[in-house]
């Protein structure tokens, strides 16, 4: 029980008109405090509903979290009533959304929407909490702290903007900060800073981060467990070190490849992963990747593989051995 | 601010010229039938002498574009003219009546916001609930129902059968702005909410529409994430909002009910301004037309303006004369 969060084989579908979509389908995971977690996909493989189904904030009655539980200090959010689940939100668990320039409330002035959680969680009134959100402010590095509080996010640049989510979601000094794709939509030198104020803020507040991203790239320094998931399953879970170095599964290796390297060779080329991801609602039988996989076998397209321990609690779907892994050139060269 | 506000009000100047221009040239000769000098002196037989009189006061000789000008220059002075029928200046005669379109106006702006935003806000909150179907439809016919019947509908139900069935106990009245019989606030009731039937319609779709498109939108999301309470999240985060364009919509509404509603005043033989153009038409009085077109532009023009003034207050987004963005 000494787990802030563990999630075990949590499922979230959507009905829709065409079927169901299992936007994640048996998810399981462990945040320990103070700890990073990467959770590293494409666009639809279920990260962001992962998050949303841990804050509960699911579009109901569209989408459900059907199964599983999500055990935050060893209580059940998925059975809290919505005025538990409304205490653990936004002052336990924060959530940083991807695009700073839409997500803050354009009619509200910045100070008021970062003091707006320490008016409802720490009972503040409204002059303290928006000394506090001053401070704030400052400390993810927004200079005039005390004039920009009373500006509007229109007058904030994207990154001020999203220093200011940081913000807003650290105001209540949460357990547990869920950053979805928090860099997505910042220039690449925004990104790097907001990055690093991420981890800067992590070691002052001592929170555990959830870091959803598409760009392994982005992780790397980050992450001390990555999980990497396609067609909303998880296919490869283990410590950052082991999923950067001893990859086990052919979509990492994907991944991994498609990332631009200038250490390497000059003129390489990036490897994109050929096809596309598949549809949630008709999933390939077997393993959902194995349609754009160079190494299924006949086994991978009927039987849907089950994670397993391949050493050092690192879990992967995929029965390759590690000597089948192609060496320099990963998964892609042949389709690419 | 101030520059911008000077900028708007030049501006109106060509509305005026454009608009006084129509009517001058709608009004010449040969464009609509009636003798001027018959409009003015009725149908009975008059002297040569009398004739003239008439045409020199009211410079007729004159080639209109020397008409149009002169009109110009006493509207400068606040000079609308003089009824031909009444033998009263213009001015005067919407002075006494502009009272009472006012007050049918403001009390069809509460109808109107009341029920139109209660409506749109709950038909958005319960999107697709029994409520909400009912709004949907309920809007959908009353956009499409003349005004006139609509109010003759009220006249016949409120004022004629409601008494019939209750033995005299209970009605409304149906015209008129006093009597003996009620306090005069009871004869507001069915011309204002008459008069305010179709903008009602429309608050409500508006109300519902934008306020479905701003509970989509991502800073409902963060203001979820935060803790809130559904109720916070829609009154305060979504609310403001949706509510900038129905307040344009509203003030647009006002300026024109302040114009007169010329249907309702009709219908309920309400003595305002609008029912004053109505009967002056029908009589080509055409200084009473003129003049009234020339204050319902102004006013509208006016209230466009202070609409337009009052988003720099609800949309932080939006300031005026260069500074901010």
């Amino acid at each position: 029980m000494s787990a802030l969060l563990e999630v075990k084989d949590l499922a979230t579908h959507f009905m829709t008109r065409d079927g169901v979509v299992k936007a994640v389908d048996g998810v399981s995971f462990v945040l320990e405090p103070g700890k990073t977690l990467a959770v590293v996909g494409e666009s639809g493989s279920g990260k962001s509903v992962t998050a949303l189904s841990i804050m509960r904030l699911i579009q109901e009655p569209q989408g459900r979290i059907v199964s599983g539980e999500i055990l935050f200090k060893g209580d059940d959010i998925r059975k809290m009533s919505d005025s538990q689940v409304r205490s653990v939100r936004g002052d336990r668990i924060a959530m940083i959304f991807q695009d700073p320039m839409t997500s803050l409330n354009p009619v509200f002035r910045v100070g008021r929407q970062i003091g707006e959680s320490l008016i409802l969680h720490k009972g503040m009134t409204r002059k303290q909490a928006f000394e506090r959100a001053v401070e704030l402010l400052e400390m993810v590095g927004i200079p005039h702290p005390r004039d920009r509080a009373k500006d509007y996010p229109h007058q904030f640049s994207g990154g001020m903007r999203q220093r200011a989510m940081i913000a807003m979601a650290l105001a209540c000094d949460p357990d547990i900060l869920i950053a979805d794709e928090p860099t997505t939509a910042l220039d690449v030198t925004i990104q790097a800073q907001i990055l690093e104020l991420m981890m800067e803020m992590q070691e002052r507040t001592g929170a555990a981060i959830i870091m959803i991203t598409h760009d392994l790239g982005v992780v790397a320094d980050m992450a001390d467990d990555v999980m990497v998931m396609y067609a909303g399953k998880q296919v490869e879970y283990g410590t950052s070190d082991r999923v950067f170095y001893e990859p086990r599964h052919p979509y990492t290796w994907g991944l991994l490849a498609s990332l631009p390297r200038h250490d390497v060779d000059e003129k390489g080329t990036l490897l994109p992963i050929t096809g596309q991801p598949p549809s949630l609602i008709n999933v390939p039988p077997g393993c959902a990747f194995h349609p754009r996989c160079p190494h299924a076998r006949g086994l991978c397209r009927e039987e849907v593989p089950g994670l397993h321990d391949v050493g050092g609690g690192h879990l992967t779907t995929c029965p390759l051995a590690p000597d089948e892994r192609p060496s320099e050139a990963p998964a892609q060269r042949e389709g690419a | 601010m101030l520059k911008y506000v000077v900028r708007r009000i030049f501006q109106m100047i060509p509305v005026f010229i454009g608009v006084t221009l129509i009517l001058f040239i709608l009004r010449a000769p040969g464009v609509l039938p009636g003798d001027p000098v018959r409009m003015i002196t009725g149908e009975r037989a008059i002297t040569e002498a009398l004739r003239l009189q008439v045409i020199e006061k009211h410079a007729l000789d004159q080639p209109l574009h020397r008409q149009y000008i002169i009109y110009l220059q006493n509207l400068m002075r606040g000079d609308l003219g003089e009824s031909y029928q009444r033998g009263r200046p213009v001015v005067d005669i919407f002075a006494e009546k502009f009272p009472n379109t006012l007050r049918l106006a403001l009390a069809g702006i509460i109808v109107e916001v009341i029920i139109g935003l209660t409506a749109g806000i709950i038909s958005a909150v319960r999107q697709y609930s029994f409520l909400d179907v009912l709004v949907t439809l309920s809007t959908s016919i009353l956009v499409s129902v003349p005004v006139f019947w609509l109010g003759m509908l009220f006249q016949i139900f409120f004022g004629i059968r409601l008494k019939e069935w209750t033995g005299g106990a209970f009605y409304l009245p149906i015209s008129g702005m006093s009597s003996g019989e009620f306090p005069d606030w009871v004869h507001l009731i069915l011309p204002a909410i008459t008069l305010a039937s179709v903008s009602t319609a429309y608050v409500a779709r508006i109300m519902r529409s934008q306020m479905l498109e701003s509970m989509g939108q991502d800073y409902i999301r963060t203001a979820e994430a935060k803790g809130l309470t559904r109720r916070a999240v829609t009154f305060r985060h979504a609310l403001k909002n949706a509510l900038i364009p129905v307040v344009t919509f509203v003030g647009i509404d006002f300026g024109v009910m302040m114009g007169g509603a010329i249907l309702t005043e009709t219908v309920f033989s309400w003595p305002g301004v609008g029912r004053e153009i109505f009967l002056a038409v029908g009589q080509r009085d055409w200084p009473i037309v003129m003049g009234g077109v020339v204050i319902i532009v102004f006013l509208v023009m006016i209230i466009n303006l202070l609409v337009d003034l009052s988003y720099a207050l609800l949309d932080p987004r939006i300031r005026y004369g260069g500074a901010g963005e």
